[in-house]
């Protein structure tokens, strides 16, 4: 069935190119696919929802291709249709930190409580271990709590590489909230790591 | 020579994610280091930090294209 996002983009389908420039479009666009189909699952959660993701950022980037100036940016260009849909659609959602949640999260450091609790008294690399127990699913499942708000630029410096102004263009936001979304991200993810590793009893504490 | 900041702690630990990214530089980035040299204990939490950071690296699903999309989005492109 078709999603809400190729629902959208159908809509808007038209878009007055000659042959040569929708040629130049795939030729440009293209290379890009799988690593934009991997972002847009890593944000939206599930194949059906990334492909109709990925198809309106293909639309989308069609209808606009006159915009972009340089061509040497086209990938980080690319990326910021899906982080930017992505953004807003859950905007309307709230799946935002709640704010009286933010100075607690802060401060929040999973090194001090994997060395409080010590869940492996006898390991000389304490927090390798701690780290070594968790299951790949569990990982991605932390990553997959992040408001999307903090995914997107969290996902784009792992796998993209990019750099806090890269971010800030990509995102449509100053520089500080990508540095405060990077941070909370992270701290995010070192707090669903805790929870997760409370839920499976690899460590004892139950209310840090 | 101006002299280098000294930073706590906690003021170096706030630092360390914008280290770890390469967003650091000038006096901010020297101040750090020089906490460093002389701190083990962040030292080790910025080792962790950089761990955790490989870590969620490594553990991200690989996402090959399901046979089919790109097919679909030439269609989508040529209308």
């Amino acid at each position: 069935m078709e999603g809400r996002f190729a629902a959208v983009a159908r809509r808007k389908t038209v878009v007055t190119m000659d042959p040569e420039g929708r040629r130049r479009f795939e030729e440009l666009t293209l290379p890009h696919l799988e690593a934009l189909f991997a972002f847009a699952l890593r944000m939206a959660g599930d194949r059906s929802a990334a492909e109709d993701l990925v198809q309106e950022t293909y639309l989308k980037a069609l209808r606009a291709f006159a915009s972009l100036r340089d061509l040497a940016r086209t990938r980080p260009w690319l990326f910021q249709i899906p982080s930017r849909l992505a953004i807003d659609r859950h905007r309307a959602e709230s799946r935002e930190v709640p704010a009286g949640d933010l100075e607690e999260l802060d401060r929040f450091s999973l090194y001090d409580l994997i060395a409080d609790e010590d869940p492996f008294p006898y390991s000389d690399r304490l927090h390798d271990d701690f780290l070594g127990q968790f299951r790949d699913e569990e990982v991605r499942n932390a990553l997959r709590a992040l408001p999307d708000a903090y995914r997107a630029p969290l996902l784009l410096l792992y796998t993209e590489g990019m750099s806090y102004r890269e971010l800030a263009e990509v995102l449509g936001c100053p520089i500080g909230t990508v540095m405060s979304r990077i941070h909370r991200g992270r701290k995010i993810l070192e707090r669903e790591l805790w929870q997760c590793a409370q839920r499976r009893g690899l460590v004892k504490s139950w209310q840090k | 020579m101006a002299e280098v900041k000294r930073l706590s702690c906690e003021e170096a630990v706030r630092e360390f994610f914008a280290y770890l990214d390469r967003a650091l530089a000038g006096d901010s980035l020297d101040a750090l280091e020089a906490h460093l040299e002389t701190c083990l204990d962040c030292c080790d939490r910025l080792d962790f930090s950089r761990s955790l950071d490989a870590f969620a690296k490594t553990r991200l699903d690989a996402s090959p294209l399901p046979e089919g999309v790109a097919d679909r989005i030439r269609r989508a492109i040529r209308g």
